[in-house]
């Protein structure tokens, strides 16, 4: 039987597909997150550049000063893109290849890990990852009131000073599969799973699933037309020989979670086209 | 209580004794300042980085500025020692007991700053347990490489050192200790020879290799800034090197170390400098046109913001000092000009530190965002300052105590008979 799970290939290439044209910005996959995470909360929470949080909600305007009808808004959940680099058989995030203390890694199924009792709390990752997705716990965490009773059994609470992040929530996939092996079934591809976040969204506005099953709602969403990645400016190239070529002279993020919206100005936006 | 009272008399004297009015009101701020260091360590190493004004975007703050600057003057350490051990340019003995002092002190406070920039001090061993090195000779990453060659360059550091602290006029009596001065001294250019390698390495990953590496983020993206990082810290650390003993004679009123090893080593810095300017321009050159485009962004949109062009231009203008007046003879051979110049270059140096740091952490990662601003807490201004002092003091200490000048105690001795 030993031999047998030694054999079962990795099919698995999560990805997530956000539809901003959905998202109502009304931060329940934000909750959800801090909540299945064990997000420290704090009595003042203010401070939002020191917030410990994995998701952020983020709002986008065309111009801060545009009055209406005018000015156009969106809201941009935007938590770990899972960075791929160039090359999707050797994954090359900009943020694992910097860490001194091999805290962060990515698995064969493209997710980017981070395990918080190795951290040494340097924050070169943090420095290295374009889409401040990486949060460092500037103080101890703390849990307000009763929220201590409600901590997830399946996260590590993280110790001060240590760089913790987004994990597409990898812990319920385990979960699901403990269930799995449970009732006999070993292939680790056997089950898949939902993020908290996914889960959550009441418009069903975040897609999760597996970008390489081609027949998976996430793999079809990600090759329509609405599909755009944030700052990853290789996208935009049409050309390919000059794309090849670019690829060639650096690595690009080329992340693993892709917005779709059918709105000029916000795809410009999420591209620095600051003025069409 | 009466003994600790003599003790501390004692130890009063000898600090005191025999020094200015002025030099007495610096002696107080310096050490007023070195315990408030230490209090202020205290409260950042058991309760966090929270007290500091570094947050999730603007991740690193004043004590990387610091490292960053004392890696890179305290090249000039490599950079003598290699020239007087390897090359033989035996005009630069007279400064290379003090030029081993200050790249001593550069690293051991460098390692100070990157402990307290840790949010979990007391797992730093694990840069050597669990370095992060793939499967090549050169490790992945940029830190693991910074733990590394620190360390066993800051170990060469201390054993250059030694010499130094052996001929004590106390020490050196014991016909033991003086053997062993004496062999220290003639295997030295081992050591120049090791430091030097292992400090080109350091130089380059924790002065640009670490920012050059980031590729997803067109601020810092340069491949070549490991290198770029090696000519600076040569440059800069050799005028750096001629300025700390001037200044030292000009508050001892007294000539420690001749004119003649200060042109030598201003001369070199000089020359470096030209490189070094070449090297930089070439950089801004293909951040515009290459790096910046290839990101997606365009450069001036990026150098906007409270750090942005202004220190560029600063740091033109600086360069001109060691650029005009340690080239050309004429300048350099007046005092007056060639301490300016070393003094230009040296700000040359600490500006574009503080420019890498302060605008690369400033400038917006997303287009709905805005350029951030740092302002450095009181915390870290005192744990800034206080190592400063603290250096300061070991090097006065060092002047007092130990033969640092060997050119002064020979004249004091010629003088004596
Ligand atoms: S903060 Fe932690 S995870 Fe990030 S680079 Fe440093 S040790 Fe690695
Ligand atoms: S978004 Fe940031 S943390 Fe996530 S993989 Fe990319 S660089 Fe790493």
């Amino acid at each position: 039987m030993k031999e047998k799970v030694k054999e079962v290939k990795m099919k698995r290439r999560w990805g997530m597909a956000i539809d901003l044209d959905k998202c109502t910005g009304c931060g329940k996959c934000s909750v959800a997150c801090n909540q299945e995470n064990n997000m420290p909360i704090f009595e003042d929470d203010s401070d939002v550049p020191k917030r410990v949080a994995f998701l952020e909600l983020m709002k986008v305007t065309n111009d801060r000063d545009a009055k209406f009808p005018d000015v156009k808004t969106a809201y941009l959940p935007k938590m770990c893109q899972m960075c791929e680099g160039n090359d999707p058989k050797n994954p090359n995030p900009p943020c694992v290849s910097v860490c001194p203390a091999v805290a962060t890694d990515v698995g064969d199924d493209g997710v980017v890990s981070q395990i918080w009792s190795r951290c040494i709390g340097c924050r070169y990752c943090q420095t290295a990852c374009p889409y401040e997705a990486r949060v460092f716990n500037w103080w101890k965490p703390e849990y307000e009131g009763s929220f201590k009773k409600s901590l997830s059994t399946d996260v590590s609470v993280a110790s001060r000073g240590t760089v913790v992040k987004c994990t597409f929530c990898s812990h319920i996939w385990k979960r699901e599969r403990d269930a799995a092996t449970a009732k006999g079934i070993l292939d680790i591809n056997a089950v898949l799973y939902t993020p908290a976040c996914a889960g959550t969204c009441p418009t069903g506005a975040i897609v999760f699933g597996d970008l390489n099953d081609h027949d998976s709602e996430v793999y079809k969403l990600t090759q329509t037309d609405r599909a755009v990645r944030l700052t990853n400016p290789v996208d935009d190239v049409k050309d390919a020989d000059k794309k090849k070529s670019l690829l060639k002279a650096k690595q690009f993020t080329n992340p693993k979670v892709y917005y779709l919206t059918s709105q000029q100005w916000l795809r410009d936006m999420m591209r620095f086209k600051k003025n069409s | 209580m009466e003994i600790l009272k003599k003790w501390f008399k004692a130890g009063y004297d000898g600090i005191f004794e025999g020094t200015s009015k002025n030099m007495r009101i610096a002696l107080y701020v310096l050490i007023v300042l070195s315990i408030l260091f230490g209090i202020f360590a205290i409260q950042i190493l058991f309760w966090g980085l929270g007290y500091t004004d570094m947050d999730n975007n603007f991740a690193w703050g004043a004590w990387i500025i610091g490292d960053l600057g004392l890696v890179a003057l305290g090249g000039g350490a490599f950079t003598t020692g290699y020239l007087l051990y390897i090359f033989r340019v035996d005009k630069l003995r007279p400064i290379i007991n003090s030029t081993v002092l200050i790249g001593f002190m550069c690293y051991l406070f460098t390692f100070v700053f990157l402990l307290f920039d840790l949010g979990q001090p007391l797992r730093a061993w694990f840069g050597f347990a669990y370095p992060n090195w793939g499967q090549g000779v050169y490790p992945v990453s940029m830190l693991t490489e910074v733990f590394f060659c620190l360390s066993l360059y800051f170990c060469i550091l201390v054993v250059e050192l030694i010499p130094t602290v052996l001929e004590h006029k106390v020490l050196i009596k014991n016909k033991y200790v003086a053997m062993v001065a004496h062999y220290m001294h003639l295997l030295m250019w081992t050591m120049a020879a090791g430091g030097t390698f292992l400090s080109f390495f350091h130089q380059g990953s924790l002065g640009g290799g670490m920012w050059g590496v980031l590729y997803a983020k067109t601020v810092w993206y340069a491949p070549h800034f490991f290198f770029m990082a090696v000519v600076a810290a040569m440059a800069g650390g050799t005028s750096f090197m001629t300025l700390v003993p001037y200044i030292a004679g000009k508050i001892m009123k007294k000539e420690v170390v001749p004119m003649e090893t200060y042109q030598i080593l201003t001369r070199i810095s000089g020359f470096i400098f030209i490189f070094y300017f070449i090297f930089r321009s070439y950089d801004i050159y293909a951040a515009v046109y290459k790096y910046a485009p290839m990101g997606g962004r365009e450069f001036i949109d990026m150098w906007g913001g409270y750090y942005g062009i202004w220190m560029l231009v600063l740091e033109m203008l600086l360069f001109a000092g060691p650029l005009i007046f340690l080239n050309i003879k004429k300048y350099r051979e007046q005092e007056k000009f060639m301490v300016i110049g070393a003094s230009c270059g040296v700000g040359a140096i600490v500006v574009s530190k503080l420019s890498v740091l302060l605008h690369g952490f400033s400038a917006p990662n997303f287009p709905w965002k805005g350029f951030t601003a740092y302002g450095p807490t009181f915390q870290e201004w005192i744990i800034t300052f206080g190592v400063f002092a603290l250096m300061i003091l070991i090097y006065m200490a060092f002047v007092k105590w130990f033969p640092l000048f060997p050119h002064l105690e020979h004249n004091e001795h010629d003088a004596h008979h």
